[in-house]
């Protein structure tokens, strides 16, 4: 029970770490990690179920798809962009992270291999079937191996883009525009197309 | 499972899906016998594959969605061409949006990585991409539009 505990003090940890994407942003008491873990667990959830998922497996890939974020960085599109000088990184969260081909596959690299390393050290004490589980369901997010996955994938991007525009609405300081054309690129599941097109019918 | 749903993969992306069920099918056959410690030393079976031998149900319902998609499916091909010039499955667009140039490849769902630049055809975007020509402005609206201008069409799918 011990090695349990530990892992929740850890994973709790989640509750205070602001997203870097919104701090980039300016928006000041961000949402959290472990608040974006919640509303994608409610948001798969309400929208898988409208869909033939295994939704136990959904909730589960939900909630361990940003565990990692404990000791790995939370990565955003802009970051093999951004320069130090804060003035230069604002103008450059004004445009779109144009990225060539080279540095998209070297980012996804770099990303996957510091996540798997934070995500071994997150479970390595936990009863191994525990450990063997969350592994798993993790592997399964990351590389998109199950329908499941595939579909908690996207509805990540689409509680993403939800909270942007939530921001928007409140704060303006969200390129709004460049989110419409980044989520219309990304999406393809028609059960969230429609939900972005709600989204857009409150917004706008 | 939707009914009537077609899956468009590359050549490579089917020798991968026969790879997998291939795979899941021994891991099956050999969890079936209760030979768990062999599956998980086994070289020659795809580690990422064995995320899937802890919930049997979870694996029958892998391999059939496997059988489905293998039952369901169509190769991308080059097209014609005299039909290149149109943007059609696999092909690789240059586009200039927003005063940014951008490329992707269009390409099926199953296969769709967005962060590593290929955009599924069931995307808003890749669907409203698909048979348009070099020069043409492609709109994606809604609230807010969003104007492609296409610069160059390139197939290297075989």
């Amino acid at each position: 029970m011990k090695n349990i505990l530990n892992f929740l003090i850890e994973t709790g940890k989640l509750k205070g770490k602001e997203r870097r994407g919104w701090v980039m942003h300016g928006i000041k008491n961000s949402e959290t990690t472990a608040e974006h873990i919640f509303y994608l667990t409610i948001l798969a959830w309400v929208i898988g179920k409208t869909k033939k998922l295994n939704i136990e497996r959904v909730l589960k890939l939900a909630l361990v798809h940003d565990l990692c974020e404990v000791y790995s960085p939370d990565f955003t599109p802009y970051d093999p962009l951004l320069p130090k000088d804060k003035k230069k990184a604002a103008e450059v969260l004004k445009k779109w992270p144009k990225l060539t081909n080279a540095l998209r596959i070297k980012k996804d690299k770099k990303k996957n291999e510091l996540e798997e390393k934070a995500m071994k050290k997150l479970i390595s004490n936990l009863p191994i079937e525990l450990r063997s589980e969350i592994k798993n369901i993790w592997l399964d997010f990351s590389k998109g191996l199950s329908k499941e996955a595939r579909f908690v994938r996207q509805a990540d991007k689409a509680v993403n883009f939800l909270q942007g525009i939530e921001y928007w609405k409140k704060h303006g300081k969200i390129q709004h525009k460049l989110w419409n054309r980044w989520i219309k690129e990304i999406i393809d599941d028609p059960a969230l197309i429609d939900l972005i097109k709600a989204i857009e019918k409150k917004f706008y | 499972m939707e009914e009537e749903k077609r899956y468009y993969i590359t050549k490579e992306g089917l020798v991968k899906i026969k790879k997998e069920y291939e795979d899941l099918k021994k891991v099956k056959l050999l969890k079936t016998k209760g030979d768990v410690p062999r599956v998980l030393q086994s070289e020659d079976l795809n580690a990422e594959y064995l995320s899937f031998q802890e919930d049997m149900g979870f694996l029958d319902s892998k391999i059939t969605e496997l059988e489905y998609i293998l039952k369901n499916m169509e190769i991308i091909k080059t097209p014609h061409k005299d039909k290149q010039g149109f943007i059609g499955l696999g092909a690789t667009v240059f586009v200039d949006v927003g005063g940014q140039s951008d490329e992707f490849t269009i390409i099926g769902t199953l296969e769709a990585n967005p962060a590593l630049g290929k955009i599924s055809n069931e995307s808003p975007v890749g669907r409203a991409l698909l048979g348009h020509k070099v020069g043409e402005l492609v709109s994606v609206s809604s609230p807010v539009e969003t104007i492609y201008k296409i610069k160059k069409i390139k197939y290297h799918i075989g």
